[in-house]
């Protein structure tokens, strides 16, 4: 059976979501562009950790985020590579109280020599496509998907050369800064910050676009505002993503 | 982005329901399966298999089986967006700022924690923010 076959689910899961679904995961098992693909997997796996964790709970109730120490409930599944502590504290923090990361959180993160910015920013990739899928076979009622085989190589760590602060806690790229060989990143346009956030790692933005237009709407057809791409309409598209966003207290 | 899509597709939305959700005093909404759509999104962020089951058999009783694939495809694709959001802390892009400064704080979404990583608009943007919205709501005509 291969990746995300959907024939016992439910319901029909039209092809397009499957696809989608299917080449986000085999990108996360293939070396990035700072994470091996056996740590990318291990990311996945971290994701998918997080949301059973007994130390997250009990942060998520305190007062603080921080004020709690403890260990993590980590992955049970064998063979994982190892990741940094700090990797391993900022999926779980990500996944289950994104709202209350801070600034200056993020700086301490990358500024110890654990954990580089670039690292950081394709950690949040790797973990929030695995998050989306998850959610969407949660919401479905059907057994969450298998995580990939990891793919040998070595990243590519290749960094875009005018990322700069700008606002964000992370460089980012401004549309007319973009090298020679990310100029299809925004589309050839201008672009919103959420997808400008994840442009120090290039990859990561062409992951979140095509995810999203599996599971939402592709950026030409987020434009075509008049138009129904999907079964349902675009207001009720937006219904679900405004609330699904302030329930997690999202101000974006 | 509802309120934009209400326009275009000149379907009358009830904001309120974003923060709100099923408690909403609104109830002016046009869009058709809204309060539907509004549990399904908190059962799929709660993740309680309890909720979500009833919900997804009165989806699919009351919308049909694709509309709630698409419709909780769209919220897993959000439970991503906001944590690339909250886990870069973009500020909000400035149009989107001058477009929602009319209802942001009425719905309460100032009060969220990544509000401060956006700053406030100057007296120029504030003034032109009705511009702004007449110009995304021509390019938003069908």
């Amino acid at each position: 059976m291969s990746l995300f076959d959907y024939s016992d689910s439910p319901v029909p899961v039209r092809s397009t979501l499957a696809e989608g679904h299917r080449r986000a995961f085999e990108r996360i098992a293939r070396p990035g562009m700072w994470w091996t693909g056996p740590e990318r997997v291990a990311i996945a796996a971290e994701s998918r950790a997080a949301f059973d964790c007994e130390l997250c709970k009990e942060r998520k109730q305190a007062l603080s985020p921080f004020a709690v120490d403890g260990e993590h409930d980590r992955p049970t599944q064998e063979g994982l590579a190892p990741l940094p502590d700090a990797a391993v504290d900022a999926v779980h923090r990500l996944v289950t109280d994104p709202a209350r990361l801070s600034g200056e959180w993020v700086e301490t993160l990358t500024k110890d020599g654990e954990l580089t910015v670039e690292q950081y920013v394709e950690m949040i990739g790797v973990t929030t496509q695995t998050l989306s899928i998850d959610t969407v076979h949660r919401g479905l009622g059907i057994p969450l998907e298998s995580l990939p085989e990891p793919r040998d190589g070595e990243p590519s760590r290749r960094r875009p050369t005018q990322a700069a602060m700008e606002g964000a806690w992370v460089p980012m790229v401004r549309p007319d800064k973009l090298d020679p060989e990310d100029e299809d990143l925004y589309g050839g346009g201008r672009t919103g910050n959420v997808i400008r956030a994840m442009s120090l790692v290039p990859n990561e933005v062409r992951a979140l676009t095509d995810l999203s237009g599996a599971q939402y709407l592709s950026m030409p057809q987020m434009m075509a505002w008049g138009e129904q791409f999907r079964s349902i309409t675009r207001p009720q598209i937006e219904l679900v993503a405004g609330r699904v966003s302030a329930l997690n207290e999202c101000f974006y | 982005m509802l309120r934009v899509s209400g326009e275009a597709t000149q379907t009358e939305v009830d904001l309120e329901a974003i923060t709100a959700g099923t408690d909403s005093s609104g109830k002016h909404s046009q869009v058709p399966h809204s309060d539907l759509l509004i549990a399904l999104a908190e059962a799929v962020v709660a993740a309680d298999e309890e909720e979500l089951r009833p919900l997804r058999e009165r989806a699919v009783a009351e919308m049909g089986e694709e509309q709630l694939v698409d419709a909780i495809a769209v919220a897993g694709n959000f439970m991503r967006m906001v944590r690339i959001a909250d886990g870069t802390g973009i500020p909000l892009d400035k149009p989107m700022m001058q477009m929602s400064q009319d209802f942001r704080a009425d719905l309460g979404v100032d009060q969220f924690g990544g509000a401060s990583n956006t700053p406030e608009l100057g007296i120029v943007a504030k003034a032109t923010s009705g511009l702004t919205r007449a110009a995304f709501r021509r390019m938003a005509k069908p």
